[in-house]
C-alpha cells in the first residue's frame, strides 16, 4: 500500500516537473527586442579558420578591411593603407579607440597576433606569401614575396578577423572568442544557436536592436514555414520551391540579391569524352538554362551563359556569346565528334556510350534539383547523366586524383571581394584548381591575367577583366548553368534591411523595429 | 538490481564497440580520401581544398595504417575517452551533450505523453470491449499505424501551426518549439501501446482473480485498483522497452522533420551531407540512448514487480 | 490450424487496397506509356487531365508514371526483402535450434550486433555507405528484418523438436528434409505468414523513412518517401500532388497490416 502511494506521489510529481517545465521555459526570449535569424549554416566552433563567418555576419568579430555591396573596399578596424613602390610592402594605419568586448583597446600587437594565429590554419591569407609581419605604434607591416593586389580584399575575408588577446589560449587556438564588433556573444550553442547583445562601448554607430539570435534550420522547408508563421525576422537561403507561397503573404518580404556564386559544370576537360571545345559546347547548347531560371530556381534572369554573375560588375559581360539553347547545333556538334544515335537516341562511339556521372554534393539543396534537370536535358542529345550526391569534398578530391569527370558545383567567386585572386589561382597551373577548371589553361588569358596584376588603372582593370571574362565565355572549360540570388524573407516589422552579397555581414546594426508593431 | 544494471553496462560496451566498429569501417570502406571529407565537415564547401585536406591528414595521423587507427581508436575507447570531434575539433562528448540532452526531452516527453493517451483510451476500450469506443479507438489506431511518423508530423504542422497558428512550426527555443514535435511522436506511439492496454485490460477484468476479488466483496473501483491495475501496468511498461525500436527510429525522423536540434537530427544531417565522423560520433549515442532506454523500463519494472526481481536474481547465477 | 480468412471485411479491404494499387501500375504500363522522367518545366503542376490523369509534379513529369514507378519499386523492394529474411531467418533459425552449440552462439552473436542499433539506423548507415543504391537498401532492410523470423522460428523448433512426434519421426530415421516438410514446416506456416505481411510493410514504411531524410534512392527515381519531402515545399502550391505519394504510402502499409490481420489461429 504504501509502495503504490510513494509510486503515485512520483509519477505526479514527474508529471508536475514536466508541465512546470514547459510553462517555465515557454517563449526563452522576448521577441520584442531580440532580432531573430534563421539560416542554414552549421557553426561548430569559436575557431575563425573554420567558422568565422557566423561571427562577422552576426558582427561580433571585424576585420582591418570592410567591403561594400559593390565590392569596394573601405577602412575597418584599419583606417587608411599605402602599398610601397615596389609592391611588397604594405602598411595599414590602425583605427585608435577600438576596444575588444573584454575592455581592452585594441593595439598594434593583437594585430599582428590575430593574423599570426590565422597564418597557422588553413587560412585564404597564404594566398598572399606573406613573409614578415610586425608593427610600430599605430599601423600594421606587411611584407609579401611577390606584389599582391588583392591583399587589402583578403585581409577583408573572416578567416582575417582581429580578436582581443584573450581569445588566444596558449597553443594559438581561439578557445572564447572575444570581438569587437557592435553585439558581443551573449550565449554560443553549436552548431544550432547563437545569441548575441548589443555591446556599449562599440567604436562606431552602436546597434539599434537589443538581441540578435542566429538559429540553423537545415530543411528548406522547415525556414520557409518559420518565415510563414512570422517566427524569423529574416530567413537567409529560402528554398526556390517556396518563393511563391512566400509572395502571396502579407506579413513578409522577399528581397532576391544577386549574389557573386554560379551553379556550373566542372569538367574534367583532359577527358577522352569531354577534350574538345566541341563537345563543351554542344552540351552548353543543349542546356534549357532559361527553364531552370524560371521553373527550377524559379528567378526569371538568373540563366548563366558566363561565368561572372551581374554583382560582379567589372567582370559582367553585357553580351556574353551564346545566348539560348539550340539542341540542332548541339546535336549536329556532337555528331561532328563522331557521336552516333542509337534507336533510342543514345550516343554511342566506338561502341562506348556517351554516359558519365554527375557528381553533386547535398550542401545546397537547390544543386541536386538543378542537376536532375541537367540529366533529363542532356538526355535529349543522347548523352545519359548519372547523378551522384556526394560529400562536397569529393570534387576537390575527384579533381586531384584525376577521377573526376564532371561536376554540378556552385562556385563562390565571391570569397574574396576581387574575382582577380580566384582566377590567378585557378590558371596558376594547366591542372587548375579545386573548384575551378581542371585540365585546361589559355596563354592568352594567363597574359591578360598577368597584366591585370600590374595595373593600377581602374578603367584599364575593367577592360582587362572583360577580356579575360569573354575568354571563359567563348572557351567555357567549365560550364555555367545558372547564378545565385540570395533569397531572403523579411519580417514586416523589420526596418531598413541590408544586404551584403559577399555574404561576410548581415549588417544588422543598422536594423530597427518599427515602432507601432 | 546491481546484476542488472551490470548487464545493461556490458550491453552498452558491447553497442558502443559494435556500432563503433561499424562506422569505422563504413568510414574506411567509403570510395575517396577520408581526410577531404573530414576538411570539408570542417571549413565547409567553399574551403575544401587539397591544402585542407594535407593539413587534416597531418594533424589527424590519417596516413597511418588502418589497423593502427582501429586500435588507437579502440584504445581510447575502452578508457572511456571518446576523443575530439575530427570536425570541430572540440571533445565529442561536450558537443554531444547539447544535442542528447535534446533528445532525451523530446523522448521523455513523447513516451510520457503517449502514455497519457494510451493507458485512459486503453482501459477504456478493455472495459467495454467491442462498444462502438472500441471499435473507433482499433480504427483510429489501425489508421494512424498505416502512416509514417513523418506523416503525422507532417498533418500536425500543416494544421496545428500552419492553418491555426498555435505553435511554432520547427526549430527550437522555448518549450512551446517541444510540444509538436513530442504529440507526433507520441501519436505514433500510443497508437499501438493503446491497444496492447486494451487486450491486457481485456483479459484481466475476464480474470478469475479479478472475479474473485469482487466476490469477496471489493468495490468495482477498488478491484480494479488493486488487482486490475497492477496486472496492466506490468506489461505495459515492458512494452515501452519493446516501443524503444520505434521511439528511437520516431526520433530521427521527427527531429528532422521539425529541426529539433537533437541526435536524430544530427544523424541524419550528417548522412545527408556525408559527414563521416559526425555519423559515428551520433549512431553511437543512438545506440547508447536505445540501451538507456532499455535499462530505465528494466528498473522501472524491477521496482514494481516482485517476479523481475527472482527473475534476475535467478538469471545472473 | 492456419486459417486465412478473406471473409472478413477487413482481409477484404487489404487485399482490395493491394489489387487498386497493382491495377493503377498496371493501367500505367499497359495505357499510359509516358515516361516518368522526362521533364517538361512549362507544364509543371498541371491539373489532372485525360493525358494525365493525376497531374504533373513541379518538373511538369508524369505523376502517374511516377506513381506508378515508385509503387513498383515499393513492392519490389518489400517483396525481395521478406522472402530473404523469411528465408534466411527460417535457415538459421532452425540450424540454430537443431545444431545448438556454436552454430547457435555465432549466430545469436550476429544478432546480437544487429539488435545493437534500432532497425532504421542501421539501414540509415547502410545507405549512406552506399548512396543511392537500390541493392544496398535491399540487403540493409533484409538484414533488419531476418532477425525476427530468426527468432521466432528459433524458438518455435526449439519446442517443436522436443515434441513426441517428432522424436518419433526421427526415431524411425526420417532426414531432416523430411521432418522439415512434414513436422516443422506446417506448425512454423502460421506464424510466417503474418510476419511475412508485417516484414512486408516494414519494409515498405523503412524505404520511405530513409527517402524522406534524403538517404534513399537519389533522384530522379520516383520513390515514395523521396517524392513525398521533394514535394513538401509545394504544399500550398499543388497540396493534391503531395496527397498522391502520402495516399499511395499509407495504402500499402494499411493493406499489408489488414491482410496480416487476416491470417487466424484455429482454435
Amino acid at each position: 500500500m504504501k509502495r503504490k502511494t510513494s509510486l503515485r506521489i512520483a509519477l505526479l510529481s514527474l508529471l508536475s516537473a514536466m508541465t512546470a517545465w514547459l510553462i517555465l521555459t515557454f517563449d526563452a526570449t522576448d521577441p520584442a527586442i531580440t532580432l531573430s535569424i534563421g539560416g542554414p549554416f552549421e557553426f561548430t566552433s569559436q575557431e575563425p579558420s573554420k567558422d568565422g563567418f557566423i561571427y562577422t555576419r552576426m558582427q561580433v568579430a571585424e576585420t582591418l578591411v570592410k567591403v561594400e555591396p559593390d565590392g569596394t573596399l573601405t577602412p575597418g578596424l584599419a583606417s587608411h593603407w599605402q602599398e610601397s613602390d615596389d609592391r611588397l610592402r604594405w602598411r595599414f594605419e590602425l583605427r585608435e579607440g577600438v576596444r575588444f568586448h573584454d575592455g581592452t583597446l585594441m593595439s598594434a600587437d593583437s594585430v599582428v597576433q590575430s593574423l599570426r594565429a590565422a597564418l597557422t590554419k588553413p587560412s585564404m591569407l597564404h594566398q598572399a606569401n606573406i613573409v614578415a609581419l610586425s608593427s610600430d605604434e599605430e599601423a600594421l607591416l606587411l611584407t609579401l614575396a611577390h606584389p599582391y593586389r588583392s591583399l587589402p580584399a583578403l585581409l577583408a575575408h573572416y578567416h582575417s578577423v582581429i580578436l582581443a588577446p584573450n581569445s588566444y589560449d596558449p597553443d594559438g587556438n581561439v578557445h572564447q572568442l572575444i570581438g569587437s564588433g557592435p553585439y558581443q556573444i551573449h550565449a554560443v550553442k553549436p552548431p544550432h544557436k547563437l545569441v548575441t547583445r548589443r555591446f556599449g562601448d562599440y567604436w562606431g554607430p552602436k546597434a539599434e536592436i537589443e538581441y540578435a539570435r542566429y538559429l540553423t534550420g537545415h530543411r528548406a522547408e522547415s525556414r520557409a514555414l518559420q518565415a510563414q508563421s512570422n517566427q524569423a525576422d529574416l530567413i537567409y537561403t529560402l528554398d526556390p520551391a517556396s518563393l511563391e507561397m512566400l509572395g502571396r503573404l502579407q506579413q513578409v518580404e522577399i528581397a532576391s540579391e544577386s549574389i557573386p556564386r554560379t551553379a556550373m559544370i566542372k569538367l574534367n576537360n583532359g577527358h577522352p569524352m569531354l577534350d574538345t571545345p566541341e563537345v563543351r559546347q554542344a552540351i552548353s547548347l543543349a542546356l534549357d538554362r532559361t527553364g531552370m531560371a524560371e521553373h527550377v530556381v524559379r528567378v526569371p534572369g538568373s540563366e548563366a551563359y558566363q561565368l561572372f554573375p551581374p554583382s560582379l560588375a567589372a567582370w559582367h559581360l553585357a553580351q556574353p556569346p551564346q545566348q539560348q539553347r539550340d539542341l540542332a547545333k548541339a546535336k549536329a556538334l556532337l555528331a561532328d565528334q563522331g557521336w552516333q544515335a542509337d534507336d533510342e537516341g543514345l550516343l554511342w562511339r566506338d561502341g562506348v556510350p556517351f554516359a558519365l556521372p554527375l557528381v553533386t554534393y547535398a550542401d545546397r539543396p537547390e544543386l541536386t534539383v538543378i542537376a536532375t534537370a541537367i540529366q533529363a536535358q542532356l538526355r535529349e542529345v543522347g548523352i545519359q547523366l548519372t547523378v551522384v550526391v556526394d560529400n562536397s569534398s569529393a570534387i576537390p578530391a575527384g579533381h586531384h586524383d584525376g577521377s573526376l569527370a564532371m561536376a554540378l558545383v556552385a562556385r563562390n567567386y565571391g570569397v574574396i571581394a576581387d574575382p582577380l585572386a580566384v582566377m590567378l589561382d585557378d590558371n596558376a597551373s594547366h591542372h587548375g584548381s579545386d573548384w575551378g577548371h581542371m585540365n585546361w589553361s589559355d596563354p592568352a588569358l594567363n597574359a591578360l591575367l598577368d597584366t591585370m596584376t600590374q595595373s593600377r588603372d581602374a578603367d584599364e582593370y575593367h577592360a582587362l577583366a572583360q577580356q579575360a571574362a569573354l575568354h571563359y565565355a567563348e572557351a567555357m572549360p567549365v560550364i555555367p548553368v545558372v547564378f545565385y540570388t540570395q533569397q531572403i524573407a523579411i519580417a514586416q516589422r523589420l526596418d531598413n534591411f541590408q544586404f551584403d552579397p559577399f555574404e561576410l555581414n548581415y549588417r544588422l546594426s543598422e536594423m530597427r523595429f518599427t515602432p507601432h508593431d | 538490481m546491481i546484476k542488472l544494471l551490470y548487464r545493461r553496462l556490458m550491453q552498452a560496451i558491447f553497442v558502443a564497440w559494435s556500432v563503433g566498429s561499424l562506422t569505422f569501417l563504413l568510414m574506411h570502406l567509403l570510395p575517396g580520401d577520408f581526410a577531404y571529407r573530414i576538411a570539408a565537415g570542417r571549413y565547409g564547401y567553399d574551403h575544401v581544398t587539397q591544402a585542407a585536406a594535407d593539413a587534416v591528414r597531418l594533424e589527424l595521423g590519417l596516413d597511418r595504417p588502418i589497423w593502427q587507427q582501429y586500435f588507437a581508436w579502440l584504445g581510447d575507447l575502452l578508457q572511456f575517452n571518446f576523443g575530439n570531434s575530427l570536425v570541430s575539433g572540440a571533445p565529442v562528448l561536450q558537443e554531444i551533450d547539447h544535442q542528447l540532452g535534446h533528445s532525451l526531452q523530446l523522448a521523455l516527453y513523447a513516451v510520457v505523453i503517449s502514455l497519457l493517451i494510451a493507458v485512459p483510451v486503453g482501459i477504456y476500450c478493455g472495459k467495454r470491449a467491442n462498444s462502438v469506443a472500441d471499435r473507433f479507438g482499433l480504427f483510429t489506431s489501425v489508421m494512424l499505424r498505416a502512416q509514417p511518423v513523418f506523416v503525422i508530423g507532417l498533418l500536425l504542422v500543416l494544421t496545428l501551426a500552419m492553418n491555426i497558428g498555435w505553435l511554432p512550426v520547427a526549430g527550437f527555443g522555448g518549450s512551446q518549439y517541444l510540444i509538436l514535435p513530442a504529440i507526433a511522436l507520441s501519436l505514433s506511439l500510443a497508437a499501438l501501446s493503446n491497444r496492447i492496454i486494451r487486450n491486457n485490460t481485456h483479459q484481466v477484468m475476464h480474470s478469475s482473480y479479478l472475479q474473485f476479488a469482487r466476490l469477496k466483496g471489493l468495490s468495482e473501483q477498488q478491484a480494479f485498483d488493486r488487482h486490475a491495475a497492477p496486472n496492466i501496468a506490468l506489461p505495459v511498461i515492458a512494452f515501452v522497452g519493446v516501443q524503444a525500436v520505434s521511439l528511437i527510429e520516431g526520433i530521427v525522423m521527427i527531429e528532422s522533420l521539425f529541426s529539433w536540434p537533437g541526435i536524430g537530427h544530427a544523424l541524419a544531417h550528417a548522412i545527408f551531407g556525408r559527414d563521416v565522423p559526425m555519423i559515428q560520433a551520433t549512431a553511437l549515442m543512438m545506440g547508447l540512448l536505445f540501451v538507456a532506454i532499455n535499462t530505465a523500463v528494466d528498473v522501472i519494472g524491477y521496482l514494481l514487480d516482485p517476479r523481475q526481481r527472482q527473475e534476475v536474481e535467478y538469471a545472473e547465477v | 490450424m492456419l486459417k486465412f480468412d478473406l471473409r472478413a471485411p477487413t482481409t477484404l479491404l487489404g487485399v482490395f487496397l493491394l489489387f487498386a494499387l497493382l491495377i493503377l501500375v498496371l493501367f500505367e504500363q499497359l495505357a499510359h506509356g509516358v515516361d516518368g522522367t522526362v521533364q517538361l518545366l512549362d507544364n509543371a503542376f498541371a491539373l489532372p487531365s485525360w493525358q494525365e490523369p493525376l497531374g504533373t509534379d513541379q518538373f511538369g513529369r508524369s505523376n502517374l508514371a511516377r506513381l506508378s514507378a515508385a509503387i513498383q519499386i515499393s513492392l519490389w523492394m518489400s517483396l525481395l526483402c521478406v522472402i530473404t529474411a523469411a528465408t534466411l531467418g527460417t535457415v538459421a533459425g532452425i540450424a540454430a535450434a537443431w545444431l545448438r552449440g556454436w552454430v547457435d552462439a555465432s549466430i545469436g552473436f550476429v544478432v546480437n550486433v544487429l539488435m545493437a542499433l534500432p532497425g532504421l539506423i542501421l539501414v540509415l548507415l547502410i545507405g549512406a555507405l552506399f548512396p543511392g543504391s537500390f541493392t544496398a537498401l535491399y540487403i540493409a532492410i533484409s538484414l533488419v528484418l531476418w532477425v525476427e523470423f530468426f527468432r521466432v522460428v528459433r524458438a518455435q523448433t526449439l519446442s517443436l523438436l522436443a515434441s513426441p512426434e517428432i522424436e518419433a519421426s526421427r526415431l524411425y530415421g526420417f532426414g531432416p528434409l523430411y521432418l522439415f516438410r512434414r513436422h516443422l514446416l506446417p506448425r512454423l506456416l502460421p506464424s510466417l505468414l503474418p510476419l511475412a505481411c508485417f516484414g512486408a510493410g516494414n519494409a515498405i514504411l523503412a524505404l520511405a523513412s530513409i527517402g524522406f531524410v534524403y538517404v534513399g534512392l537519389q533522384p530522379p527515381r520516383a520513390e515514395l518517401g523521396l517524392m513525398m519531402v521533394e514535394l513538401f515545399p509545394y504544399y500550398s502550391d499543388a497540396p493534391w500532388v503531395l496527397a498522391q505519394p502520402v495516399l499511395c504510402v499509407f495504402a500499402l502499409i494499411l493493406s499489408f497490416n489488414l491482410i496480416a490481420g487476416g491470417f487466424r489461429h484455429d482454435h
